[in-house]
């Protein structure tokens, strides 16, 4: 129980200076981005909260089907905790992009093929959070979750390819992205520092998250 | 007992149910036919953009007309009791999965049939040259639906508000097929050859196949306890 | 030159802070709660009350 709390504090403080540092690159050390001005600077943001997004439900469908396989409860609570934290991740993506988008683009929300991924993967994943809100039996809702989490991993390839070639087949392929045009060495840079440390948050979140349900199962027994 | 006999059974059992009821099938087919009134009297009045929109509003009425009727895809046997019947069926209980898809495949292509040409009657359409492609289209897209909508179905049918929470389930998972049966449908009717949308085609039937194979190996986990 | 449009950043930002730090209060607490509420239990006593999130028959 100690080494628990204590691994959780480490990782916490690891993920509190991977925040800091990457604070520091993207406001300090990365350059100011040529087309689009110091705006640009939000890719910090929303770069890395879509990847790790994509982490955390990769890590739900490991889960997933480990729990289906093994049953054990370890892996179906690191599968709800990593949904929740996913789906956390995914509104901010989606929070930033719409930031981003309104002084670059001149509109909140485009349907352009990125933002309409991210959207639903958003809901989809928010589904998955209702339906283990909804069933009350543990056991069932564990079950139920596996396979809700295993069948919608599976489908974002496919709301991948859908959803972009139904975009680039009719845009003009001019259409702006935010982005910048060649990656300079400062940018990448803080992009990657950026990426590392909402990676660390994410474990820590996700550890907390799994130590409060492993608690609230230990509470009810 | 073998697997096929197994699936066959359940579809047989159901299409013998549906056959002497005969109360899904009309209520659906009842359902799509005020759904293609809704759609003149709310984008009616210009005929151009409707027929523009055809193609959406006719996958749209095929997936609203499909959450009712999957939604109660497991219905009889929770209301007569019979759940715990399936449960206890020996051997591997995918052949019921199997099964169910294809009756509810059945009962969606026969409205989907008969919904196009109520379409092409009330709009004045002509889909006599579209009609080869959209025997592959229709199909290829009904597949996908109702190979997670049965298994979504089974999911949500001892869950709160499930009537809720299947379509807000179903409808995210669901965009890949929506979007590839809408585009390839817009060519077909555009009297474009398949090929030009091969690639949609092509994502149509990995996605029944990906969803057939999860429903097959997940469907089990469903059915316990 | 383009605007730098410093109000967007900051808000974007702002509320990936607000919504972050949020979450991590949350769980925070949620922590505390659960080993306060263990700590309370008398060992070998069985449960002191009703709890709310209890569903058991057999309380």
């Amino acid at each position: 129980m100690r080494g628990e709390q204590t691994v959780s504090r480490a990782l916490g403080w690891l993920a509190a200076i991977g925040l800091a540092g990457g604070l520091v690159m993207a406001f300090a050390v990365a350059p100011r981005e040529i087309t689009q001005g110091n705006v640009q600077r939000i890719m910090y943001l929303h770069v890395p909260t879509v990847l790790v997004a994509y982490l955390a439900f990769a890590v739900v469908l490991v889960a997933s089907i480990a729990y289906l396989w093994r049953r054990d409860p370890a892996a179906d609570r690191l599968a709800h905790a990593s949904a929740e934290v996913g789906v956390l991740f995914t509104g901010l993506t989606i929070c930033a992009g719409a930031i981003w988008g309104k002084p670059t683009w001149g509109t909140w929300w485009t349907w352009d093929a990125r933002l309409t991924s991210v959207a639903i993967l958003f809901v989809m994943y928010l589904g998955y959070l209702l339906l283990r809100g909804m069933i009350e039996e543990r056991e069932r809702a564990a079950r139920y979750a596996a396979v809700l989490g295993i069948v919608a991993a599976l489908d974002i390839p496919l709301v991948h390819f859908s959803v972009y070639w139904w975009r680039t087949l009719h845009q003009p392929p001019s259409l702006l992205k935010p982005g910048p045009a060649t990656m300079s060495q400062g940018i990448l840079a803080a992009l990657l520092v950026n990426i590392v440390a909402f990676a660390l948050l994410y474990v820590y979140f996700v550890a907390k998250r799994t130590a409060v349900l492993r608690r609230e199962e230990e509470a009810l027994a | 007992m073998t697997y096929a006999r197994r699936a066959w059974i359940v579809l047989w059992k159901d299409a013998v149910t549906e056959r002497r009821a005969k109360a899904t099938l009309n209520a659906l087919l009842f359902f799509s036919l005020l759904l293609l009134f809704v759609f003149q009297f709310t984008l009616g009045a210009d005929r151009e953009r409707l027929v523009a929109a055809l193609p959406g509003l006719l996958w749209l009425s095929f997936v609203l007309t499909g959450l009712v009727g999957l939604g109660r895809a497991f219905l009889v046997e929770r209301e007569n009791d019979c759940w715990d019947g399936l449960l206890l069926a020996p051997g591997d209980k995918s052949a019921i999965y199997l099964g169910k898809v294809a009756g509810n495949l059945i009962l969606m292509l026969i409205v989907e049939a008969i919904l196009l040409a109520l379409f092409a009657v009330f709009f004045n359409v002509d889909i006599g040259r579209a009609l080869p492609a959209l025997g592959l289209i229709l199909p290829l897209g009904t597949i996908g639906f109702a190979a997670v909508g049965t298994l979504f179905a089974a999911m949500t049918a001892h869950v709160r508000a499930r009537e809720v929470l299947f379509p807000v389930l179903l409808l995210p998972v669901q965009v890949p097929v929506l979007l590839g049966a809408v585009k390839a449908t817009e060519a077909a009717l555009a009297g474009e050859p398949l090929g030009a949308v091969g690639h949609w085609l092509q994502l149509l039937a990995a996605a029944d196949v990906v969803y057939l194979v999860a429903g097959l190996l997940t469907f089990d986990a469903l059915l316990e306890g | 030159m383009t605007a730098d449009h410093w109000g967007f950043v900051l808000a974007a930002y702002g509320i990936a802070a607000v919504a972050l730090g949020a979450y991590w209060r949350h769980l925070c607490r949620r922590e505390q709660e659960l080993t306060e509420q263990r700590s309370h239990i008398p060992p070998g006593a069985g449960h002191p009350g009703p709890k709310p999130a209890s569903r058991s028959p057999l309380q």
